[in-house]
């Protein structure tokens, strides 16, 4: 169990969830969980591969860059470790790697939060669809490192959109 | 499948109070909602030979109640899931008694949903350990309905212009309608302006975008619709149903598509087709309002209006009571209680047969509707002969129902 905002998390419980977090936190690296059969990536982490079914798979190095494709600003935090954290951003973030595969809908999309440099949240009024970002891992304690996102300067494609 | 729409009839509803605080168990609600629903059937317990349930480690079993009302069971099933169930279950209903393995079915949720285990996930279940996918939801503080579906309404205002304003007229429509609701729990009015300056829950949606949560439970009994001809109230058949559709990639909500794109894209295709009908012909709707925007987004999806003019059709005065087709009559989720959509299912019955529970003078009693739709006066819609309720479970999950009167 490692203890994160007050919540027990529970590493052992033999789930792909938690294989990846381990995964992430040993190699200090961004892994995701790949295809040994038709080589895509995918996330969340799962028992088959949902593009061709196939159980075989390893945890591969994965490119970090991405694009916000939406959010939501928290300002109730459910959880009570959540409180002095509000508000803080929760972003939809797309993935650039293996973006539009296989099909036009497809893609990896991570839900994380917005971090700064010093592992903070955003601040709101920085968050918009359309601008860039990069996976960063979060030292939470006991070793374990939680992707997150964090923005880049890159210059997005399209003018970024925040909510007014 | 489209044999079996119409075959079997929704010939029963029932309700407890719906409450902040019962002070009753899941199971007493439950046992009271399901008598109810025999009664208003004209039906007694002996009639009954099939109960189906549905919750998420917060209600009842159906042995329970079927041992508590002294019914002998052929069949009974109980289904894990919130929203969406409800349509689904009545389609299931459907099946169970086409397929001969019983004659009638009672369904019933009953929760504690204010007083008891919160949907949200607060409370004991916050202090629950994290296991599973949720190591990959609660240790980013992304947990609760409202914030696991913000991103899609978030989208939606980026792509298509939708304001806070716009869908802040779901709630406030749906408030006028809830103060000709006895039952409902917020039976006052109010405005646009009270739900945009109500705080945030989570952007973009407000306190007043977000439903009530209560104590209650509702039941139906669903019979085939021959038998249903020798019940005491006007039978309400069941023309279509799309069960707990999903879209592609489920799991993590927004792993397909666009982020607004939602269930009732592959499940609108499921429903019309099997009912005969287009939206166009639907006179009421009950779009599940967990939020102002599910409404809004599955309004949209279904068919209602274009893609991406949902906060025009919310907002146009087409779904409050005198409008064109009223959406959640009852002032539903919002305003009258929260059951996982099955208050919608009741309201939409009761629709049908001309006799909504409002304020006219002698409603109680099959009293005359005098079309006065001021708040605090009639929410029964002029001679509606179909209804639908959209059912939503997340983004990517959803239900769909077609009921038609007689």
């Amino acid at each position: 169990m490692v203890d994160y905002r007050g919540m027990e998390l529970d590493l052992a419980d033999g789930s792909e969830a938690a294989e990846y977090l381990q995964q992430v936190s040993s190699r200090r690296s961004f892994v995701l969980q790949a295809c040994l059969d038709c080589g895509r990536l995918r996330y969340p982490p799962g028992a088959a591969c949902p593009y061709c079914a196939s159980s075989e798979s390893e945890w591969r190095s994965a490119d970090a860059a991405g694009t916000i494709i939406s959010y939501t600003i928290v300002h109730q935090a459910i959880q009570p470790g959540f409180r002095e954290w509000v508000p803080y951003p929760v972003v939809v973030g797309e993935l650039d790697e293996q973006k539009g595969v296989p099909g036009p809908d497809d893609g990896i999309r991570l839900v994380a939060n917005l971090l700064r440099a010093d592992f903070t949240p955003e601040v709101p009024s920085s968050v918009a669809i359309g601008l860039r970002v990069e996976v960063v891992l979060q030292d939470i304690g006991d070793g374990l490192l939680l992707p997150q996102l964090c923005l880049t300067q890159e210059q997005p494609e399209e003018e970024p959109w925040p909510m007014a | 499948m489209g044999s079996l729409s119409g075959k079997c009839s929704i010939v029963g509803v029932g309700e407890t109070p719906y409450l902040r605080g019962a002070g009753v168990t899941a199971r007493r609600m439950a046992v009271d909602a399901v008598r109810a629903a025999i009664n208003d059937a004209g039906l007694c317990a002996r009639d009954v030979d099939g109960m189906m349930s549905y919750g998420v480690g917060d209600s009842v079993t159906s042995i329970a109640v079927g041992h508590d009302l002294g019914i002998d069971l052929q069949f009974n099933l109980d289904a894990v899931g919130g929203g969406s169930s409800i349509e689904t279950l009545i389609g299931l209903a459907t099946g169970a008694i086409e397929a001969g393995m019983c004659h009638t079915v009672a369904i019933f949720r009953s929760l504690n949903g204010y007083s008891g285990v919160r949907m949200g996930g607060s409370g004991a279940r916050a202090a629950a350990p994290v296991a599973g996918v949720d190591l990959l939801r609660r240790t980013y503080g992304w947990s609760s309905p409202a914030q696991r579906f913000a991103p899609a309404f978030m989208r939606h205002m980026k792509d298509y212009g939708t304001t806070c304003e716009q869908v802040a007229h779901v709630k406030a429509f749906q408030s006028q309608h809830a103060a000709s609701n006895p039952k409902a729990v917020y039976p006052e009015v109010v405005s646009i302006e009270d739900v945009v300056e109500s705080r945030w829950i989570t952007t973009p949606l407000h306190l007043l975008d977000c439903c009530v949560e209560t104590d209650a439970a509702v039941a139906l009994v669903v019979t085939s619709t021959e038998r249903a001809r020798d019940c005491r109230a006007m039978p309400v058949r069941v023309l279509g149903v799309a069960g707990r559709v999903s879209k592609p990639r489920p799991d993590h909500d927004y792993g397909y598509g666009s982020p607004t794109s939602i269930a009732a894209e592959r499940a609108r295709v499921i429903v019309f087709g099997m009912a005969g009908v287009d939206p166009e012909d639907i006179d009421v709707t009950a779009a599940y309002d967990a939020f102002t925007w599910t409404a809004l987004l599955q309004l949209e999806q279904y068919g209602f209006c274009k893609e991406g003019e949902g906060g025009e059709y919310v907002s146009s005065g087409d779904t409050r009571l005198g409008g064109r087709r009223p959406n959640n009559t009852s002032g539903g989720q919002l305003c009258e209680g929260y059951t996982n959509g099955a208050n919608l299912v009741v309201e939409n019955v009761r629709q049908l047969r001309w006799q909504a529970d409002d304020r006219c003078p002698g409603a109680a009693d099959d009293g005359e509707h005098t079309f006065d739709y001021a708040p605090g006066a009639c929410r029964q819609v002029r001679n509606p002969e179909l209804a639908m309720n959209m059912g939503w479970a997340t983004p990517a999950l959803g239900s769909a129902l077609i009921l038609g009167r007689g």
